[in-house]
């Protein structure tokens, strides 16, 4: 009797599980992205800032076009990476203005902590999707103990375009209480709506990954895109077509200082041995995009050290080879005494954004204020270019986001027409 | 308004937290009465809001995560243990060795593995492999044809809890086990295997 009564809960249970197994999606091939548009704009390249607050470290810029063709925007804000104060903040471009709107917090600690139902420490590291029904998804990285070794995602949805969020939730995506996984490029759909998401996970072994999230969210699969202990973190997922995609990684391993590429030629059901390609990397985030011909278009540190310079690169060959078609900043060499180093960032500080140039003289000090309490210490002041995030819209447009030495979210827009004649006239 | 798989992942810390006020020193002496009261109020003082706005058990939440189904079927029949006063029927814990055996052994192999040593991640099993299952299924026909209950259960209640969605994990590895069941696993087996060299004959004595 007792067995038998075992045994029927055994046959409810498992046939629950298979019926469950049975349910998820199949693999799909990766959906096939339309060609933004050529755009009849002249070739232009402008700058300025898309966060304005003063005397905060602002990190991890990323962006997402919104349905009616503005960029939102977002990043951490704070006292200091990893501070508790750290909010995730957001802010809007308009193109036809060329004006960024004001900056909103969009996620803090203590109500992500309470809608979350578990202790948080600390926000990092936001990334914004875009759902198969047109809802736009928040991905944010949360700590609860520890470093960013031991972070987690978490998500939120929006229906209108950001102006609002739901509750955030907790993404489950590792056995090992739920650590380590770190979110830094954007998603790429797959051709059924279901979404892919590199991501990487940093405790004891480093190592790129895949996740494959329904149009609720949910986890549907996970996946190594390199094997553990090669130190490959952040990657890029570039898809040319269905089944032909690079993920371009950031390196943490010992030299070559190189940036990492895995590749696949069957939606991502295999993925190659990692290769150490030709593109410098002194261990910090890449971001990429495939353009419409095919070529890839990437902004990174071209350094096997440091991160004071920063450039825009092309490869036509698939990633095999790349040139330097723009460098975006470059202060190599820059002397990290104080007063030198602030003498010419009060020259980068007004060359980046034209409105700081035309603020009053006092508004002026304290953007330069800002730049020193966020980058300067004792030893010296440090520049820092990094954490570039790169987007293509619609109408053809490029936008660059990155870290202006931990002060600001530094913006750089340039049209096509630009990138074709700085194509032609490169070296 | 709190979600059903965040209530859920309350309710297993909120169990963790009562099953650690009974190792405090002094309660195995209470009167079985009081130490219904004192579990009783541990379990509702574990969903108290403390000053920052969030209950104890979900503090405990933010590091320790959501219990396995495993570890919270071993924690209730230890409470239950502890609240009758007295053994249950060794039908419903034959097998707990097993089970705990089966823990170790599993986690000394998935952890290393999950955690990036290699290039084969088997926690990507658990997202709905029918090998996974099947195996499972094998494991848990031969658990009750060797009278290894516990074994039994553990596995059914952690799939059906796995296709019911109880946890905001959509895995079926953190329905099975958790790193502090793998612990306690691996000290519980040592810990058995010492008392049982304890109790036999040395070797040569006569």
């Amino acid at each position: 009797m007792r067995r038998g009564a075992l045994l029927l809960l055994l046959a409810v249970a498992f046939s629950a599980g298979f019926y469950k197994a049975a349910r998820r999606p199949p693999p799909p091939a990766f959906a096939v992205a339309h060609p933004p548009g050529a755009n009849a704009e002249p070739a232009r390249i402008r700058s300025d800032f898309a966060s304005s607050r003063l005397h905060v470290q602002t990190h991890a810029a990323s962006l997402i076009e919104l349905k009616d063709g503005r960029i939102r925007a977002f990043w951490f804000s704070g006292s200091r990476e990893g501070a508790r104060d750290v909010e995730i903040h957001s802010a809007v471009f308009d193109p036809a203005r060329g004006l960024w709107g004001a900056e909103q917090e969009v996620a803090d600690r203590g109500r992500t902590e309470r809608a979350l139902q578990r202790y948080v420490a600390k926000l990092g590291n936001p990334v914004p999707g875009r759902a198969a029904d047109g809802s736009l998804w928040l991905y944010y990285v949360t700590v609860s103990l520890g470093g960013w070794a031991g972070s987690s995602i978490t998500a939120m949805r929006s229906t209108d375009e950001g102006q609002t969020w739901d509750a955030p939730r907790r993404l489950v995506t590792s056995p090992f209480l739920n650590i380590s996984t770190l979110v830094r490029n954007g998603l790429v759909p797959y051709a059924d709506g279901t979404l892919a998401f590199p991501v990487y996970h940093e405790f004891i072994s480093k190592f790129g990954e895949l996740l494959r999230l329904g149009a609720q969210g949910a986890v549907l699969d996970k996946q190594r895109l390199a094997p553990g202990g090669a130190g490959t973190l952040q990657p890029v997922l570039l898809v040319q077509n269905a089944d032909d995609a690079l993920a371009l990684m950031r390196h943490a391993g010992p030299p070559p200082h190189r940036a990492v590429t895995v590749a696949t030629h069957d939606a991502g059901r295999h993925w190659s041995a990692p290769r150490i390609s030709s593109l410098r990397n002194p261990d910090s985030a890449i971001s990429a995009v495939v353009l419409a011909d095919g070529r890839l278009l990437a902004v990174l540190n071209d350094l096997e050290q440091g991160r004071d310079a920063l450039s825009l690169m092309i490869s036509a060959d698939g990633g095999a080879s790349w040139k330097t078609v723009y460098q975006l900043e470059d202060d190599r060499g820059l002397p990290k005494t104080e007063a030198a180093w602030l003498s010419r960032m009060q020259d980068r500080l007004l060359a980046s954004d034209a409105r700081v140039a035309t603020l009053p003289a006092e508004q002026r000090a304290a953007y330069l204020a800002s730049v020193r309490q966020a980058a300067c210490t004792p030893g010296g002041c440090r520049t820092e270019y990094s954490y570039p995030f790169l987007l293509q819209a619609k109408n053809g447009d490029f936008h660059v986001l990155y870290t202006w030495n931990r002060t600001f979210i530094k913006h750089v827009t340039f049209t096509p027409a630009w990138l074709k004649q700085q194509l032609e006239y490169a070296p | 308004m709190i979600r059903f798989v965040d209530a859920a992942g309350l309710l297993g810390n909120a169990v963790a937290l009562t099953a650690l006020a009974s190792r405090v020193p002094g309660f195995s002496r209470l009167g079985m009465g009081t130490r219904q009261s004192v579990l009783a109020a541990v379990m509702v003082g574990a969903f108290v809001p403390l000053g920052g706005g969030l209950p104890l058990a979900a503090y405990l939440r933010g590091v320790i995560g959501d219990l396995s189904v495993t570890s919270l079927l071993l924690l209730l029949l230890y409470l239950a243990r502890l609240v009758r006063g007295v053994a249950l029927p060794a039908a419903v814990l034959a097998g707990r060795e097993t089970l705990l055996g089966l823990v170790a052994v599993t986690a000394a192999v998935f952890y290393p593995l999950a955690l990036g040593w290699g290039n084969f991640d088997p926690y990507r099993l658990g997202y709905g492999s029918y090998g996974m299952l099947a195996v499972l299924l094998l494991l848990a026909l031969a658990a009750v044809l060797r009278g290894a209950v516990l074994v039994a259960i553990a596995l059914a209640l952690a799939v059906l809890a796995w296709s019911a969605g109880w946890y905001a994990s959509t895995n079926l590895w953190d329905y099975l086990l958790d790193p502090l069941l793998s612990v306690y696993a691996i000290i519980a087996l040592a810990g058995c295997a010492l008392h049982r060299r304890r109790r036999r004959p040395a070797a040569g004595l006569k």
